[in-house]
């Protein structure tokens, strides 16, 4: 039972920083109907942005500001540079674009800053772990759950609170008619671009709090997973994305946990045959929103 | 008189192409994407032997070395066509990526248009067995590395292994090795854990272990940047107090910048600048070059390289016929490089180089030993 409660809170932590990262897809997805293949590149960002930081002596309470300051210029500026200009063109084109901005970035950090990892000096308590009777929590696990718990209720807030927020769920819903009640369509875009910046330096501070090193492809597999968490969910829906990313974290820890050991090399796809029951069953993803979504024919 | 002219003229002639000739080598090199992270360095580290070579008059004092450089992007299929470009354009020696996958995928290129091709760190010892005749390794093998680390182990009297593997690539398959090692010197491997390469979080594995009574004396991974630090944090945050071994691929300033997780960590890798040795040499003469230290190990083993080719065309009496240098290589016998001496002699391709056994104490790098491996402890090849 130890043992199951252990893994539980190992699903959790996971899970709560792959539904930060779906979120960051969703909420660009659900306004312009662009997956961002480059939010791991904005996660990158983050990473190298720590690293400097840290290397220039900077306290780690002033660098994951900055860290999360740096995603969230970088998001607004992808937007103005390269969506922009293609906002109205089809999904096809979108995507394309997301790719080529994540490469080209790649390539950038890859030839500027070194095409190996660099180290990310942490403070040693993230290190650390607390025991309570039987039961060892690390510290950078606390931090995540918190830090994702601390992040849902500020959206939820943002979003149904704040008058951008407001604006964002009336563009996700019908971006024509909110323009036509005076909702400047920059604004919401550029807002949503922030937001999941935002989402990313989050997901990037705790991403790399645990791998101790940025590298220059290290945006390709969180995207990932945030694709994956995202789609289970229901793409688009904000609440669902966070399903997604719970339900994918639970996915992996409990297979990587409890599976036995001649089985562990099929874990992957046995974990994605999962995620295909389940959109066998919800096509439209486990919380679907309301606007988009496939029909099932 | 002008006899004489004529006379000169024609040994003049007759001397120019030795002098002015050229040894082409042919990079098909990762200097992006995924395998840059060992491709990159060891460019850099290529190029400062080259041009030692060129300032000091070219190979024997007459042939000067020309590299021609493509970069693969990591890709499997673009191995193969850049290393088709290469033989086309008529070079002696080709450099294939880092990586078994990428190099097997032009072994046909380059086995038909007999030119002999070394990788640069790929370390699988299936390479030059699959790779045939030209094929050339030119790192310590997984299987060596591995009996290295199981003998260290077993000297410690550790008594029982954990092992964490990934059947993603040859190289993550090490840890196989060192648990056929480790029991055959009586040891006792009592578990084994599969990850994914890039697999961002460990604590199912981490738990897993720690849950164990009594813990593992040693868990032993070839798992590297970034999915080693990561174990590394998970295992020790779960509680883990194990040994924990790992191979070159964590020869990387990370591994030095954990902190107090990191302390203790051993690993087996390529070389150690003791002072006085060659690697101390090449690290000055690097940072002389480039203006700061090498970061990891993968720039003195791409020098060793370009030392090796020097060598073999040296044997071969300075020939630049890719068939002379191909022959003259696997016959190489204690090559001085930067990281110690390289032997081909009697090997199928995998070369026999001195294995350094590292500590990582107080963020720095503390040297164990660099012993000899017991020739009858090394686990065959491994088929996949």
């Amino acid at each position: 039972m130890d043992l199951f409660l252990q893994q539980t809170t190992n699903a959790l932590a996971l899970g709560g920083t792959y539904a930060l990262l779906a979120l960051g897809l969703a909420v660009v997805f659900s306004i312009m109907g662009l997956i961002n293949f480059a939010h791991g590149e904005l996660m990158t960002i983050s990473g190298y942005t720590l690293m400097y930081a840290g290397a220039a002596g900077l306290p780690f309470a002033v660098s994951v500001p900055l860290a999360i300051l740096a995603a969230m210029v970088a998001a607004v500026a992808m937007e103005r540079i390269a969506f922009r200009p293609v906002r109205n063109a089809s999904g096809a084109t979108m995507l394309i674009t997301s790719f080529a901005v994540a490469m080209i970035l790649q390539v950038l950090f890859q030839n500027l800053i070194s095409a190996r990892s660099q180290a990310v000096l942490l403070p040693d308590f993230l290190s650390d772990s607390v025991r309570v009777g039987g039961f060892v929590i690390g510290v950078n696990k606390i931090v995540a759950i918190v830090a994702t718990v601390v992040m849902l209720i500020f959206l939820d807030r943002f979003m149904n609170k704040q008058k951008t927020g407001i604006a964002m769920r009336a563009a996700a819903e019908d971006f024509a008619v909110a323009r036509l009640m005076g909702i400047r369509a920059n604004t919401v875009i550029a807002g949503a671009f922030a937001l999941s910046g935002l989402l990313a330096g989050v997901a990037a501070v705790l991403w790399v709090s645990q791998r101790a090193s940025v590298d220059p492809l290290m945006g390709f597999t969180p995207v990932l997973k945030a694709f994956i968490a995202a789609i289970l969910g229901g793409l688009g829906s904000l609440r669902g994305a966070v399903a997604g990313g719970f339900a994918l974290g639970f996915i992996e820890v409990y297979l990587a946990a409890f599976l036995p050991q001649e089985m562990q090399e099929f874990r992957d796809p046995i974990g994605l045959g999962l995620v295909v029951l389940i959109l066998l069953i919800r096509p439209n993803g486990l919380i679907p929103s309301r606007v988009l979504g496939a029909v099932k024919v | 008189m002008k006899h004489l002219i004529i006379s000169t003229g024609l040994a003049a002639a007759m001397a120019l192409p030795a002098v002015a000739e050229t040894l082409q080598i042919g990079t098909a090199t990762a200097q992006t994407g995924s395998l840059a992270y060992a491709d990159a360095p060891t460019m850099k580290g290529m190029k400062l032997a080259v041009e030692e070579i060129n300032e000091a008059g070219g190979i024997g004092g007459t042939t000067k070395i020309e590299l021609i450089e493509k970069d693969v992007r990591s890709d499997a299929a673009q191995t193969s066509i850049a290393a088709q470009e290469l033989a086309d354009a008529g070079v002696s020696v080709i450099v294939l990526p880092g990586d078994s996958d990428p190099s097997l995928a032009a072994v046909g290129v380059v086995s038909s248009a007999g030119i002999p091709a070394i990788s640069t760190v790929a370390s699988s010892p299936t390479l030059p067995e699959v790779g045939g005749e030209f094929m050339f390794s030119n790192f310590p093998g997984d299987n060596v590395q591995a009996t290295v680390s199981a003998e260290w182990a077993r000297e410690q009297g550790y008594e029982t292994a954990w092992i964490v593997y990934s059947p993603d690539t040859q190289y993550t398959t090490m840890p196989l090795y060192f648990a056929d090692v480790f029991e055959k010197l009586g040891g006792e491997v009592v578990g084994r854990s599969t990850n994914t390469i890039g697999q961002q979080d460990f604590s199912a594995i981490a738990t897993t272990i720690a849950s164990q009574d009594p813990q593992p004396d040693v868990v032993m991974t070839s798992a590297y940047e970034p999915d080693f630090p990561s174990l590394l944090k998970a295992l020790r945050a779960a509680g883990v107090e194990s040994q924990i071994i790992g191979s070159d691929g964590i020869d990387s300033p990370t591994t030095f910048s954990l902190g107090d997780v990191g302390e203790g960590v051993v690993f087996t890798t390529a070389g150690h600048a003791t002072p006085g040795s060659a690697l101390e040499a090449f690290d000055q003469a690097y940072e002389a070059k480039y203006g700061e230290a090498p970061e990891t190990i993968y720039s003195a083993v791409g020098y060793d390289l370009i030392k090796v080719i020097e060598a073999a065309v040296l044997a071969a009496e300075g020939s630049t016929d890719p068939k002379d240098i191909r022959d003259a290589m696997a016959e190489l016998e204690n090559v001085q490089g930067a990281t110690g001496l390289i032997t081909y002699k009697g090997t199928n391709g995998m070369p026999v180089r001195q294995v350094s056994i590292i500590r990582v104490k107080d963020g720095e790098r503390e040297l164990v030993a660099q012993p000899t491996p017991d020739p009858d402890l090394i686990p065959a090849p491994r088929m996949q």
